[in-house]
């Protein structure tokens, strides 16, 4: 095992030594000397997904697709939104803009004298056990999603934004980083505000994305499996976050609000949102202003949505009747 | 489960005969724990957890306990510093980065790195004196050997910052190069010297008014110092060169260069003087380095992105050297 952590890590320090560090030096950014080493990691974490991506879960959809299609064009686009994100492109983007945000919120906080609680004050044990530390900071992490997925959906200047991540109508293990940048902004300032607030350590929550992407990864994925009667109800899988990305009918106005969980299906059989029932339904959604994201480039979908949001944030007498 | 990882830890240090004063801490900064190695055993023992995000750990001026900054959680984790064994928790110590007591035990110091202020307790009951709010990511520091005096390495805006200790006060406040981080007054009282992380080298400071009065090139990236224990020599880590410098501080000059690759840091020496240990930040590991020979001789597997190190030291050695540290970069009292 520690072989395999060296090689990761000279791998790391290679690659940071001879691409970053010089770089930060010229530049006179030696400040984030150490931030930066960690971002090389969050890019080679990335790469490793992709490659899971592309050679494992792709076996399972090309051998037992869900749906087929003439052709997948729609699915080109989500390529290019998981390779942006996991090599770290829109995650530096967005954490030039969230950093200083999140670190004003964490000095005016802790300059009032409050310090993260830090579940081991009340859970002593947690000491013990880095694998139960682990667990409780991501079951409470994957909670703050829960919400903040339910807030995408319930406020309309946001499901104009998130509505981005539904109009596919080609849903494939692509599809998770499919998002708005102004989507991800939102959520990973959120989320690190969290995970600030109650204590997760930088090396869990590097972690908790690694391993909660992967499983949003496979969730999305075009085939009709789960993890059995128990364990669909203990990870979210392909089968259960379908039905989240459901068309809505006549019927079934509200379907795509259901099934929320990013990872836990807990929450959403706590809060009466989980939806079992095994259909199988069309994916995407019935607003045609929203469908026609479908066959959009990046840049195209980028600048729309922007529109959309314009749109949903105007006064509603403003507002065309087609608008969202 | 504390209990027996302290017992496996006082038999293997207790195995090793005189290695008993050989322990070593390691603070693993990004795994929000500390390491207890055996020195002669070069392993670690035992990874017991700390607050979030440790980085420098120091001995009390009594020599009794180590104090361990624990920067996101706001408070000092107090370990005795004989066994390395948890006694209690200090609170409210603000994002307690750098830490130092003052020369004459009075005073004890904290540089906030993150939040941008640098506070003044008084040692014996850690009730804060004084806190100066100053910009530019408040980094390392030093005292003066009468105590009036604490210099803070500003490591954002290249300054260093002169705090009188009784009136809490800044006395100067003065741009001395890029990114500065290790500081370090000479015996003489009449230099303090800078490393400069954003460049290759040090430069020589007056603690009279913060001017420049020389400068020597080390390796890029030079950033931390500890006295070789002589009064006249000094390492310096220099972390994108992958170096640590040996400086003669009389002639003011580099008396030789040993590779420490991964990000070399914080440092410490064995009680015997023989053995050099640097933090790896990068490797996840510890480098012990042969001073005689000039050369790493083992490295060994720590946690993530370990940063301050000291040896304990144990029995009486401990009172005796232990009064007048500024974690991590000791000043030469040894």
């Amino acid at each position: 095992m520690r072989q395999l952590i060296d090689i990761w890590i000279g791998a790391q320090t290679w690659i940071f030594e001879t691409l970053v560090s010089s770089v930060l030096f010229h530049f006179g950014l030696m400040e984030w000397f150490e931030p930066a080493f960690n971002a090389v990691e969050i890019v080679m974490l990335g790469v490793v997904q992709i490659l899971v991506i592309a050679l494992g879960m792709r076996f399972f959809e090309r051998r037992w697709p869900l749906e087929r299609w003439a052709n997948d064009d729609f699915v080109a686009v989500d390529r290019v939104y998981t390779v942006l994100n996991k090599l770290g492109i829109i995650p530096l983007a967005v954490f030039m803009v969230t950093y200083p945000i999140s670190n004003e919120i964490e000095h005016l906080v802790r300059a009032w004298g409050y310090a993260p609680p830090r579940l081991e004050r009340m859970l002593p044990w947690l000491h013990d056990s880095a694998l139960g530390s682990f667990l409780v900071y991501f079951i409470l992490y994957d909670f703050a999603a829960y919400w903040l997925h339910r807030a995408q959906h319930r406020f309309g200047w946001w499901w104009a934004l998130h509505s981005l991540h539904h109009s596919q109508r080609q849903v494939t293990v692509w599809s998770d980083d499919r998002n708005h940048i102004l989507d991800d902004l939102l959520m990973t300032l959120a989320l690190v505000v969290f995970a600030q607030f109650v204590g997760v350590q930088p090396d869990d929550y590097i972690l908790i994305l690694m391993i909660g992407r992967l499983v949003e990864s496979w969730s999305h994925a075009n085939v009709d499996m789960s993890f059995g009667q128990v364990g669909e109800r203990l990870l979210v899988g392909p089968r259960f976050h379908r039905l989240h990305h459901a068309m809505a009918g006549p019927d079934e106005r509200h379907i795509h609000d259901h099934n929320f969980a990013p990872v836990f299906p807990i929450w959403d059989i706590m809060f009466g949102t989980a939806n079992y029932d095994g259909k199988r339904r069309p994916t995407g959604v019935d607003n045609p202003e929203v469908d026609v994201d479908n066959g959009r480039g990046w840049i195209t979908q980028q600048v729309t949505v922007v529109g959309r949001l314009a749109r949903a944030l105007m006064p509603r007498r403003f507002r065309r009747a087609t608008a969202l | 489960m504390k209990k027996m990882a302290f017992a496996a830890i006082a038999l293997a240090l207790g195995m090793s005969g005189p290695a008993q004063a050989d322990a070593v801490l390691v603070l693993n900064s990004e795994e929000a724990s500390f390491s207890i190695l055996t020195r002669s055993g070069r392993t670690e023992l035992a990874r017991l957890p700390v607050g979030r995000e440790p980085h420098h750990l120091l001995v009390t001026p009594d020599g009794k306990e180590v104090l361990v900054g624990s920067t996101a959680t706001n408070e000092l984790l107090v370990l005795d510093a004989k066994t390395g064994e948890r006694r209690r928790v200090v609170r409210d110590i603000i994002d307690p980065y750098h830490l130092g007591f003052s020369p004459n035990g009075k005073w004890f110091v904290t540089a906030a790195y993150r939040l941008d202020h640098v506070d003044i307790y008084r040692a014996d009951d850690f009730k804060l004196a004084g806190r100066i709010f100053i910009d530019g990511l408040p980094s390392h520091m030093a005292f003066d050997a009468e105590s009036k005096t604490v210099f803070v390495t500003l490591q954002q805006t290249g300054k260093v910052v002169a705090f009188d200790l009784e009136a809490q006060a800044i006395k100067w406040n003065t741009k001395v190069g890029e990114a500065p981080a290790g500081i370090v007054m000479l015996p003489d009282n009449k230099r303090l010297l800078v490393a400069l992380t954003g460049a290759d080298g040090l430069v020589v400071v007056d603690p009279k008014d913060g001017s420049t009065i020389g400068s020597l090139q080390t390796g890029k990236g030079a950033h931390n110092f500890f006295p070789k224990g002589d009064g006249r020599h000094y390492f310096l880590s220099n972390r994108i060169e992958g170096t640590v410098s040996l400086i003669d501080t009389q002639d003011m000059k580099v008396v030789g260069n040993i590779r420490v690759p991964g990000g070399p840091d914080c440092m410490d020496i064995t009680l015997d003087g023989k053995e050099l240990w640097v933090t790896q930040r990068f490797l996840r590991r510890i480098a012990v380095v042969d001073i005689e020979q000039m050369k790493v001789v083992a490295s060994i597997p720590v946690g993530k992105s370990p940063h301050g190190v000291l040896m304990l030291k144990s029995g009486v050695a401990g009172a005796v050297v232990a009064p007048v540290r500024a974690a991590s970069t000791a000043d030469d009292k040894k």
